[in-house]
């Protein structure tokens, strides 16, 4: 059954914040391999999309389900939360502002969920994370602490920290909306590497570029529903509706 | 200037009389962060609480407590407390529990605004890659907030060597009962009290300076 169902799906997820409908009946799934690239004006739910998914958020109504198992759901039973404790580490997030751990150093940043989730040796736990840090080219920072760091290198090492818990898909959120360009470009580089490596991805992004040349998939948001989707840059050279071509038209000039 | 015959010996006479109410000082104050220290947690963790008579239990008391004098609260504790429970409690004993009571009720809202100052992400961030509540509150959270409340426990030291004096007031051995005591004797109350104001500055100002520096040195890491 899992070699046929998504890996990750959100199935029918709408949420409510109060009376504010933020997402409304909204599907989406990803399938292994996938880099779905989610796309859209700001407040139109992309992140509260994510964030169900990344079970950071219970959704007011639908379910999430990773291999055909349902592990949110509203009021979720003890079967669900069950099942949700057992992929929890599957599902690797990036987060805007990087959220690094600043009391500890790179390397413990990197080995903390390995060992306490995980229960891994420390030195495997440290060998793993060497090999990452080598990976996203900040080796050199193993013992450095965050504030020591520029944004792109936090965010490098926050995809870093990531990984080492070899997740099965890894969901970005604006991962280089709080960067200065220049920064960008690293971080970027980064993920592109991730999706030529086949890492399942679930990326909300204002980068275009990545969206086009990335992803295999761009799913275009407004108000909180899925108006488009298309596969690879389908959506860039032919949206379907009128609301994409006026969203897209704000980067004609990039 | 006025004509006084300034007998510094009287005081040097009763040195040691006096150091050992200092050391009863530090004692007490040293006695009383500690369990202030616990108490707070406690307020603190009723404040936070899911459960609202909790919650109700702890706001009520850190209201009270901050919001009548101290001195009162000490007679309070030394005068009534017996009356109602039926138990005589030592002036010491008093003194302790009222002290710490006081400044349990400020190091709670330390202890508040320290867990609070961690930013929500790195929860969410631990709560991700599958670390428990519990290990994200001991891992992340914990260690943050108690490099955040450090220099406001240890100004709270430097609070609790200065109202340790209020034990005076109910015949508690400390400094400033036993200056009391030596002038009602020596009938030298200038030097005897310029003096205690001496030992009490020259220990709480380095400290409070030491606290300052600290502070920096933390906000620039």
């Amino acid at each position: 059954m899992s070699s046929t169902s998504p890996l990750i799906l959100a199935d029918g997820v709408s949420k409510k914040f109060g009376i504010n409908q933020v997402l409304t009946r909204v599907t989406l799934e990803v399938l292994e391999r996938d880099v779905v690239c989610v796309v859209g004006p700001s407040g139109s739910g992309k992140t509260t999309l994510l964030r169900c998914l990344a079970l950071l958020e219970e959704p007011s109504e639908g379910q999430v389900v990773m291999e055909g198992v349902p592990i949110s759901t509203p009021s979720p039973d003890k079967q669900v939360k069950a099942a949700a404790r057992e992929v929890r580490s599957e599902i690797g997030m990036v987060f805007q502002h990087f959220n690094l751990w600043p009391h500890m150093s790179v390397l413990q940043n990197l080995i903390e969920a390995p060992m306490r989730v995980k229960k891994m040796p420390r030195d495997k736990a440290v060998a793993i994370a060497e090999s990452l840090l080598k990976k996203v080219d900040l080796f050199e920072k193993r013992d450095a602490y965050p504030a020591r760091l520029s944004g792109g290198q936090q965010q490098r090492v926050a995809i870093a920290r990531a990984l080492a818990m070899s997740p099965k898909v890894l969901l970005f959120d604006e991962a280089t909306s709080a960067l200065d360009p220049e920064l960008r470009r690293e971080v970027l580089a980064v993920m592109r590497q991730l999706a030529r490596e086949g890492m399942t991805m679930l990326v909300v992004t204002h980068e275009m570029g990545f969206a086009r040349h990335v992803g295999t998939r761009t799913v275009f948001m407004d108000r909180g529903e899925i108006v488009e989707a298309a596969p690879g840059s389908a959506f860039f050279d032919a949206p379907q509706t009128e609301r994409a071509r006026r969203f897209l038209q704000q980067f004609a000039d990039e | 200037m006025f004509k006084y015959q300034f007998r510094w010996d009287t005081v040097w006479g009763s040195f040691d009389f006096l150091m050992g109410g200092l050391q009863m000082t530090l004692i007490i104050s040293a006695i009383t962060l500690v369990l202030a220290m616990v108490g707070g947690l406690i307020i603190a963790l009723l404040d936070m609480s899911r459960f609202r008579p909790l919650r109700w239990i702890g706001i009520s008391i850190g209201e009270v407590v901050r919001n009548t004098p101290i001195l009162v609260q000490l007679l309070w504790v030394y005068y009534v407390l017996p009356i109602v429970f039926g138990v005589r409690i030592e002036a010491l004993v008093a003194l302790i529990i009222g002290l710490a009571l006081y400044q349990a009720a400020f190091i709670s809202e330390v202890y508040r605004s320290g867990i609070q100052s961690v930013p929500k992400g790195h929860r969410e961030a631990a709560q991700v890659l599958g670390l428990t509540p519990f290990q994200s509150f001991n891992r992340i959270v914990l260690p943050q907030a108690i490099r955040m409340t450090l220099p406001p426990l240890a100004s709270n030291f430097v609070q609790l060597i200065k109202f340790s004096s209020l034990g005076a007031v109910i015949s508690v051995s400390e400094i400033t009962r036993r200056g009391m005591e030596l002038s009602a004797t020596n009938f030298r109350p200038l030097e005897t009290f310029t003096f205690i104001a001496v030992v009490y500055f020259f220990i709480c100002w380095p400290l409070a300076m030491a606290i300052r520096f600290w502070e920096r040195r933390l906000q620039a890491r």
